[in-house]
């Protein structure tokens, strides 16, 4: 039995003591060397304390530790764990009225599906919806999050999903309740992406995102400098008009460009730069060929878990390019070769559906060549630091929030369970038997 | 030597990168250089540039020696008007697109860029596509395969930006549209004239709008700065003659409304690109001073080619174009010099005449002219080895040299073909394998 | 203008097809060339030729010095006279709607007025087979010259082949809204399947069609559209099947053995390992345009270009076809290429005579020059397979036919206009 303490069980929600401590566990803090024989002790949410002669408070719940592994809660550093599908962009149409009246003689006589020469383009701000943000989304009782939490993760930084300015991100703790209570961080980024969908729209292509991107950020800066010096002294000035989009973008403390082949990371990083404004990389498939450009150019990417592979539905005679298969055959040593050059990196979800598999996915990384300790920094300590988040989270550290998981072996064994999860300082307990990494 | 590291080598990375100071010479050829005749001798090359080229050369005792075994040298073939080497062409959804530019886009793992080296091409004008009365900004590359995005741009070429008339750009402006069932203005070429007109009177009042702010900030006056528009921008270096104009045009009536609306903007088209009709209004185009870059034999593809003819390019040059033949396609790009040997059945050009259609004519209109174009010193080593004399159709490129680094060796090219095969047959096997239904080992639980 | 000086005054259609071409290297394709010879046509045949040959005293002589006759050239498939500006639905006439119509006769729409039959005719290609496009089976491909007043004075065979397009899986799409995108696996292969088995059924009624007829009787109605198979069920006629990639390859192989109708492969762009059987069992190919890109990244660059070597080296006939309106006339230059790639040049210059005139069952009346074939021939100042060279003069069954064109017409109006 786990709980020395009282024959109870305290769950989730109700009734949870203030006081944890864990003891005689190996504590993987992340930050510092293991703790083969370590005590862990939580209270209000916070970690009061770590090491081997830590002392545990009077009133105190106890959990003996022994055989168990302590780690960081994990950090899902990408993800839409909390954002259902329901939750999508409610407003990425354009927000201004085309100005087609403006040509050709007609006046309001213009039939309204005649597009003029300054119709459609970046300054109507399409596929933007840059102020949303996901802690304003997020649904709590959303099923994912328990499932998340249930395989170690403690914290996902999740990001709206739609369109080229999909919004601003925050990092959320899993621990349910009210939304206000899960938000760790908001905004912590802006999420972009280049996608395109359809010729029918601008952009309509990767020239047209790019360069409306690029147009944006201008308009951004524009705007700010416009609105300082009209807040500085309005007299004589005309008034910048009001932008939500603007607003959003420079509201965003970073942002983050996709970037899966090297040509991407390399064109991304060129990009970024351009754009004057702190960012982070995500995809990363190629990232095993990258690491140099990723290290001269002190730039940070996220992974996504979902390794690329042969999809199941393909035609089973197409024998598909080298290039696609090397990038399957080496993109899981892609973390490796970030850490051996010292490039910052972290995991994320991706298309990695079940978060039971995201552990998985990981141990690929690991039998490539990552370290484990690297493979959990990525979960945890490194996440947060691309976040700046790390004075909060990402290990355990006196003073940052009690988010941690407890296991019964190694983290990325094939049958280790994930027996208890603390998210700020309060316990939850996967169904019976635990989460283990095997088929679930 | 891993496998890997060795596959990865020869997909992505010239054959042999020449170190500084190092000196090469290709002996025993037949010299092609365009400009300057042609005779058998050597071409040494010093630092990526052609040092010296004659009957004989002076070269270094540890100079190395390409033997090209009496077979033909010619510049590097240079392609005005090319798609390859960039993930997205077209931003087809607005009537003017000049915000956009090639060198976003640009992949320099394209494998339409091998290719290309593999036909003789070593630089290529990479334009956005035809969709819009104007289109974004194009670049200047050459094939070096195995470099970055950056590194294949050609260094110090002016900048430029398409411009396309006639049925392209008019198409959204009926029919199915392609825009999910909204029209586009324009639909005629009336209406493709009046919006590069409207856009360069737009570009005017954004120049002027600058300009007024710029002179009374120097004043001192409290100012709000003008948004900066990418779209107005790269038109304002146009008329301020800093950009060249690459205009997609076929008939007679759009290529002369083009030229007399840049007349009338005091700006100058650089290129007429297909240009099919322009042998009807080629004393028009020269007064002007553009350049013509066509096709060698396109024709009734759609109306507006159905007054093309092959004789197009010999009689525009006849007439005192300075003309180009260009691909616009990545396979024809592959054999330029074929369709150079073209404008000798049609319309009787001398070889040299049809070589130049394919090099200096073409670095000429894209003024790059005193880097590459012909074989002369102090150019760079951008040199092509045919095994036949490049105008015949029975010619293929041997090897391929830019910036005296070779880039292309069909020998090598050969021989590397089964280790690539054989990769690739191996990680097909292995993957296929571990996508097939994981079965767990003795006793596992199996998948729910 | 180099042309017609020649030919203004042979205008075309003259009615004297009789004459000696003297002084001339003659490049007969099925026998070895003779420099300095003579080659008499006589009521619109070869009479005689080779290096010492008695000309009829009355004949027109005409002199060839320095320059080489070579029989017209043949394209195995094109589309000219059928649209004259793809582009324009309203000036094509290649695809009729509905999936089986061997009914259909594309020598009806051929418009012997087409810009693009003397603009074809200009490179030294006298004679193309003209095939209908459009669901499986498309219709009857006819064998034409290139000159005649009508279409039936054009027309060699008026049902040469059946044109068939062979199912293929294919997973790509592309919409002009979304672009490229790819259909699951399983949606595709079904689809094909039941594509195949469209075909399967429509050949079990032709046959079932076939044994009624046979049967007669009071009951018998004609079906014309069966009726049209009749010819390929009996083995009188073949089957054109297009199949670009190996795998329809192969399974144009397979249908035509499981129905046992006599085949020709059209469209190939790639054999693989099907080309043993290609050559095993005769069959002909018509190859795909070879001035092409590889058919995927990993393919050698030249892997288009070494393909007719590549057949060659196994035995399998083959001619080239340009699937074109107006590249037909660039033939000779693809056959060409195949050269600069391996293939040796006289079975180039073979599968663009001789034998596309075997494919197609012509041999004894065009395709090379030998005494009794029809004197369809060009005279040119070089190889005609070389962009550089000049096609001089063309006989299509002894009559001088005009190399002005469009173009050229165009060309010296507009090289008039002052400067």
């Amino acid at each position: 039995m786990l709980l020395a303490a009282a024959g109870a069980i305290a769950h989730g929600q109700s009734g949870s003591p203030e006081i944890y401590a864990i003891q005689n566990a190996t504590i993987h803090t992340a930050s510092g060397p293991i703790i083969s024989s370590g005590t862990i002790v939580v209270r209000n949410g916070l970690i009061e304390s770590v090491g081997s002669g830590a002392d545990v408070p009077a009133g105190a719940w106890t959990i003996d530790g022994k055989g168990l592994h302590v780690y960081p809660g994990l950090i899902d550093a990408l993800s839409r764990w909390g954002l259902p599908p329901a939750a999508d962009a409610p407003a990425s149409r354009p927000a201004a009225a085309p100005t087609a009246a403006r040509r050709g003689g007609g006046g309001d006589d213009s039939p309204s599906n005649v597009q003029f020469q300054d119709d459609g383009g970046p300054e109507e701000r399409p596929s933007n919806t840059s102020w949303l943000k996901a802690a304003d989304l997020v649904q709590p009782n959303d099923p994912a999050l328990t499932a998340a939490r249930n395989a170690g993760f403690t914290t996902a930084v999740v990001f709206p999903p739609t369109g080229i300015f999909a919004g601003q991100g925050s990092a959320l703790n899993l621990g349910g309740g009210r939304a206000g209570d899960m938000v760790v961080s908001s905004p912590v980024g802006q999420f972009l992406s280049l996608s395109v969908r359809g010729f029918t729209s601008f952009p309509g292509s990767l020239l047209g995102s790019i360069a409306y991107v690029r147009q944006v950020y201008l308009d951004a800066a524009h705007y700010k400098s416009a609105k300082a010096m009209y807040t500085q002294n309005p007299r004589g000035l005309q008034r910048p008009a009001y932008d939500r989009a603007l607003e959003g973008v420079l509201e965003s403390p970073r942002l983050l460009l996709p970037a899966s082949r090297k040509v991407e990371i390399d064109r991304m990083i060129r990009f970024g730069r351009e754009l004057k404004n702190p960012f982070v990389l995500y995809g990363g498939s190629e990232a095993w060929r990258a690491a140099d450009s990723l290290k001269a150019a002190g730039v940070p990417l996220l992974i996504n878990l979902k390794w690329p592979e042969r999809d199941r539905e393909s035609d089973p005679d197409v024998v598909d390019s080298l290039r696609t298969l090397e990038i399957r055959e080496n993109a899981p040593a892609g973390p490796a070769a970030l850490a051996k050059a010292g490039v910052r990196f972290a995991f994320y979800s991706g298309g990695v559906e079940r978060p039971a598999d995201i552990r998985r996915a990981v141990k690929r990384a690991v039998d490539a060549g990552l370290a484990n300790d690297d493979a959990l920094r990525a979960m945890t300590l490194d996440a947060a630091r691309i976040y700046g988040l790390d004075d909060r989270l990402g290990s355990l550290e006196p003073g940052k929030i009690a988010n941690l998981f407890v296991t019964d072996g190694d983290w990325l064994a094939e049958k280790t369970a994930v027996k208890m999860v603390f998210v700020d300082g309060k316990k939850f307990e996967p169904a019976a038997g635990g989460q283990t990494n095997g088929p679930a | 030597m891993d496998r890997r590291k060795f596959l990865r080598g020869f997909l992505l990375a010239p054959l042999a990168a020449f170190a500084a100071g190092e000196v090469t010479v290709i002996r025993n050829a037949k010299i092609l250089t365009v400009t300057k005749g042609s005779f058998d001798g050597s071409i040494l090359i010093r630092d990526g540039k052609i040092a010296e080229v004659g009957p004989t050369v002076t070269a270094p005792a540890d100079a190395r020696i390409i033997d090209a075994g009496g077979q033909y040298v010619m510049p590097g073939i240079i392609d005005c008007h090319s798609h390859i080497g960039t993930e997205a062409v077209n931003e087809g959804t607005v009537t003017v697109s000049s915000m956009t530019g090639i060198e976003d886009t640009v992949d320099p793992e394209a494998i339409g860029i091998y290719r290309a080296l593999a036909g003789g091409v070593t630089t290529a004008n990479i334009l956005h596509g035809s969709a819009n009365a104007i289109g974004g900004k194009n670049v200047v590359i050459k094939m070096r395969w195995g470099k970055g995005a950056p590194e294949i741009l050609l260094e110090g070429a002016t900048p430029g930006i398409k411009f396309a008339l006639g049925e392209n750009p008019k198409r959204r402006g009926g029919g199915d549209s392609g825009l999910g069932g909204r029209l586009r203005y324009p639909a005629t070429r009336m209406g493709v004239e009046d919006v590069i007109r409207e856009a360069f009177t737009d570009a005017r009042a954004y120049k002027a709008a600058w300009d007024d702010y710029r002179t009374r900030a120097a004043k001192g006056e409290r100012l709000i700065a003008p948004r900066r528009d990418l779209k107005l921008e790269p038109l304002v270096e146009v008329l301020e003659g800093k950009r060249h104009v690459h205009a997609h045009c076929y008939r007679a009536d759009e290529i002369l409304m083009l030229l007399r609306v840049a007349d009338e903007f005091g700006f100058k088209i650089r290129t007429l690109q297909h240009v099919l009709e322009g042998y009807k209004v080629a004393k028009e185009i020269k007064e002007h001073g553009a350049g013509a870059s066509t096709f060698s034999d396109w024709w009734s593809y759609k109306m507006e080619a159905f007054d093309a003819i092959p004789y197009n390019a010999a009689l525009m040059h006849k007439k005192g174009v300075l003309v180009s033949l260009n691909s616009d396609d990545a396979e024809m790009m592959r054999h330029l010099n074929q369709e150079a040997a073209k404008t000798i059945r049609y319309g009787g050009l001398t070889d040299v005449e049809a070589l130049a259609l394919i090099t200096i004519n073409p670095a000429r209109q894209l003024a790059i002219d005193n880097r590459v174009g012909s074989i002369e010193a102090g150019k760079d080593a951008d040199l092509v080895i045919y095994d036949k004399h490049p105008l015949s159709n029975y010619a293929k490129v041997q090897k391929v040299f830019i910036d005296g680094e070779m880039y292309f060796d069909r020998d090598k090219d050969m021989s590397e073909r089964a280790v690539k095969a054989a990769r690739r047959r191996q990680l097909t096997e292995k993957q296929k394998a571990a996508a097939a239904p994981a079965r767990p080992a003795g006793g596992g639980r199996r998948p729910q | 203008m180099r042309v017609l000086g020649l030919l203004v005054a042979v205008a075309a259609f003259a009615a004297d097809d009789s004459f000696v071409l003297r002084n001339v290297t003659i490049h007969p394709v099925t026998s070895a060339s003779i420099p300095n010879g003579t080659l008499v046509v006589t009521d619109g045949k070869i009479a005689a030729f080779g290096a010492r040959v008695a000309a009829p005293k009355s004949a027109k002589v005409i002199d060839g010095k320095g320059q080489h006759v070579y029989p017209g050239l043949i394209d195995s498939a094109s589309n000219i006279g059928m649209a004259e500006v793809s582009s324009v639905r309203e000036t094509s006439d290649l695809v009729e709607l509905g999936d089986f119509n061997p009914q259909l006769r594309a020598v009806v729409a051929i418009n012997p007025s087409s810009d693009h039959i003397p603009v074809t005719r200009g490179n030294g290609i006298t004679t193309s087979l003209i095939y209908p496009g459009g669901g499986i089976i498309g219709g009857q491909a006819a064998l034409v010259h290139l000159d005649g007043w009508t279409w039936e004075e054009m027309a060699i065979e008026r049902n040469v082949t059946m044109q068939m397009r062979m199912p293929t899986l294919t997973t790509g799409t592309f919409s002009s809204t979304f672009g490229a995108g790819r259909r699951p696996f399983a949606e595709t292969k079904r689809r094909y399947e039941e594509r195949l088995k469209l075909l399967s059924d429509f050949f079990e009624q032709a046959r079932a069609y076939q044994r009624r007829k046979a049967a007669g009787g009071a009951g018998f109605v004609l079906d014309r559209r069966l009726d049209a198979m009749l010819p390929i069920l009996e083995g009188k006629a073949s089957l054109m099947i297009f199949a670009p990639r190996e795998r329809a390859v192969k399974d144009a192989l397979a249908f035509g053995a499981k129905e046992n109708v006599k085949i020709v492969l059209a469209g190939v762009r790639e054999a693989g390992a099907a080309v043993k059987e290609i050559a095993e069992k005769r069959i002909p190919v018509i190859l795909g345009e070879t001035l092409e890109l590889p058919l995927e990244e990993d393919s050698p660059y030249d892997s288009a270009f070494t393909l007719p070597a590549e057949l060659h080296k196994a035995g399998v006939t083959f001619a080239f076809g340009t699937f074109s309106v107006q590249f037909a006339r660039n033939l000779p230059f693809q056959a060409a290429n195949a050269v600069a790639f391996g293939l040796p040049y006289e079975e180039a210059l073979r599968a663009v005579t001789i034998n596309a005139a075997k494919i197609w069952g012509v041999d004894s009346r065009i395709g090379s020059i030998e005494a009794g074939k029809w004197a369809d021939l060009i005279l040119t100042d070089g190889d005609p397979l070389e962009a550089r060279s000049q096609v001089k003069q063309m006989w299509i069954q002894g009559r001088p036919v005009s190399l002005e064109t469009r173009h050229t017409k165009l060309y010296d109006q507009f090289g008039k206009r002052p400067n």
